[in-house]
């Protein structure tokens, strides 16, 4: 093991002090999501070249959602807490939503892919990005098109003694059409998904108790301004993409003849 | 994990409230983010700028808050800009969008001439 000079810890500090702590646990910029790897059954209609989008780009109300849990009868830490949730992520969503990991896990930059259901029973594909991620916490990011547009942060922290794992969504919906459903059902599909999630999550601890739920509207006001994002409505597409499944499998058997 | 919590100072500069954050931008920085946002509120001006000159970690629940400050400026008819930013945090603003809706400048000069010419 060679000793460290002077010169040494020098360019390591003037390493450290130009590169903040926190650079290592945020995704690096790009105009666009790029999903690499699509397993078996997901379908990338709605993620691959859209932009990522957060709270302040979408259209209707702006909400921040806050589900939380107390782990206080289980020995955990908010970090062996984080560390499974990350591990084992697609597992506590309730039945009904299929999450499809990223093959490099729950890090900054990846993308997912979700197949999950509207109101109505509409199939909907979209995905995630995940914004960040470090030993205490991680965030998604929604595609344009995804029912919100926003972030979902995932974290755990010492509360009076005990550890707390909590959920918390900022989110306005990301067209006309899906803050029209969110007000006729959305809302509480999303809540109850959440809180399900959490729930999973404790059940995973050996802890039955309940989840708290939050619900702050932080801006009433409509962004008629976005009201354009309808274009990239991943609910439409899917929809559209189902219907015309059997005229895409005419065309691969002309094809293939 | 040491924490080393967010102090904020509030002052007024010509037609501009100016929040001087220290420290770290995360869950344990709303108390005194919100409170100071009050207190610049309180100067009466129509423009308030975020210094972050003295920030040295953003995680996500930090980025969360100041979306909300951007709620409570729009909701007040008040335009809010941020300077000092260094390279890596323009492109969290960049990344998590908040630069589509807040003015970056390079330095609090540049801000105020902007927020004084507007």
């Amino acid at each position: 093991m060679t000793e460290q000079t002077p010169q040494d810890e020098t360019r390591e500090e003037e390493k450290q002090r130009r590169e903040p702590r926190d650079a290592a646990y945020w995704a690096h910029y790009a105009e666009t999501l790029k999903v690499t790897g699509v397993a078996e059954g997901a379908t990338n209609i709605n993620v691959e070249g859209r932009r990522a989008v957060g709270p302040l780009q979408g259209f209707g109300k702006l909400w921040q959602k806050t589900y939380r849990v107390s782990l206080e009868d289980a020995e955990v830490t908010p970090v062996e807490v984080i560390k499974t949730w990350k591990e084992n992520y697609k597992d506590f969503w309730p039945e009904g939503n299929l999450f499809y990991a990223p093959l490099a896990g729950i890090t900054p930059g990846e993308v997912a892919l979700i197949s999950g259901s509207l109101p109505g029973g509409v199939k909907l594909s979209t995905g995630v990005m995940v914004l960040y991620a470090d030993d205490e916490s991680f965030s998604l990011m929604t595609p344009e098109g995804h029912p919100f547009s926003g972030w979902i942060t995932f974290s755990s922290f010492e509360e009076e003694g005990a550890t707390v794992a909590q959920a918390q969504v900022l989110m306005r919906a990301n067209d006309p059409l899906y803050e029209l459903g969110l007000r006729m059902g959305g809302h509480k599909m999303e809540d109850e998904m959440w809180r399900k999630t959490l729930e999973n999550l404790a059940a995973h601890f050996g802890v039955h108790e309940p989840v708290e739920t939050n619900l702050l509207c932080v801006d009433p006001r409509l962004q008629w301004s976005h009201y354009r994002n309808i274009w990239h409505n991943a609910g439409i597409r899917s929809a559209l993409y189902s219907i015309t499944a059997p005229l895409r499998w005419r065309r691969n058997r002309v094809r293939q003849d | 994990m040491a924490v080393r919590h967010l102090n904020v100072e509030v002052r007024l500069e010509p037609g501009v409230a100016v929040l001087d954050l220290m420290g770290e931008i995360n869950g344990f920085a709303e108390e005194a983010l919100n409170a100071a946002y009050a207190e610049a509120e309180a100067k009466e001006t129509n423009t308030i700028l975020l210094n972050f000159e003295g920030v040295d970690y953003i995680n996500s629940t930090g980025i969360a808050l100041i979306v909300g400050l951007l709620a409570r400026a729009r909701a007040s008819h008040r335009r809010l800009l941020a300077c000092n930013l260094s390279e890596h945090y323009v492109e969290i603003f960049n990344i998590t969008r908040l630069s589509d809706f807040m003015s970056v400048f390079p330095d609090e000069e540049s801000a105020v001439v902007e927020a004084s010419v507007s």
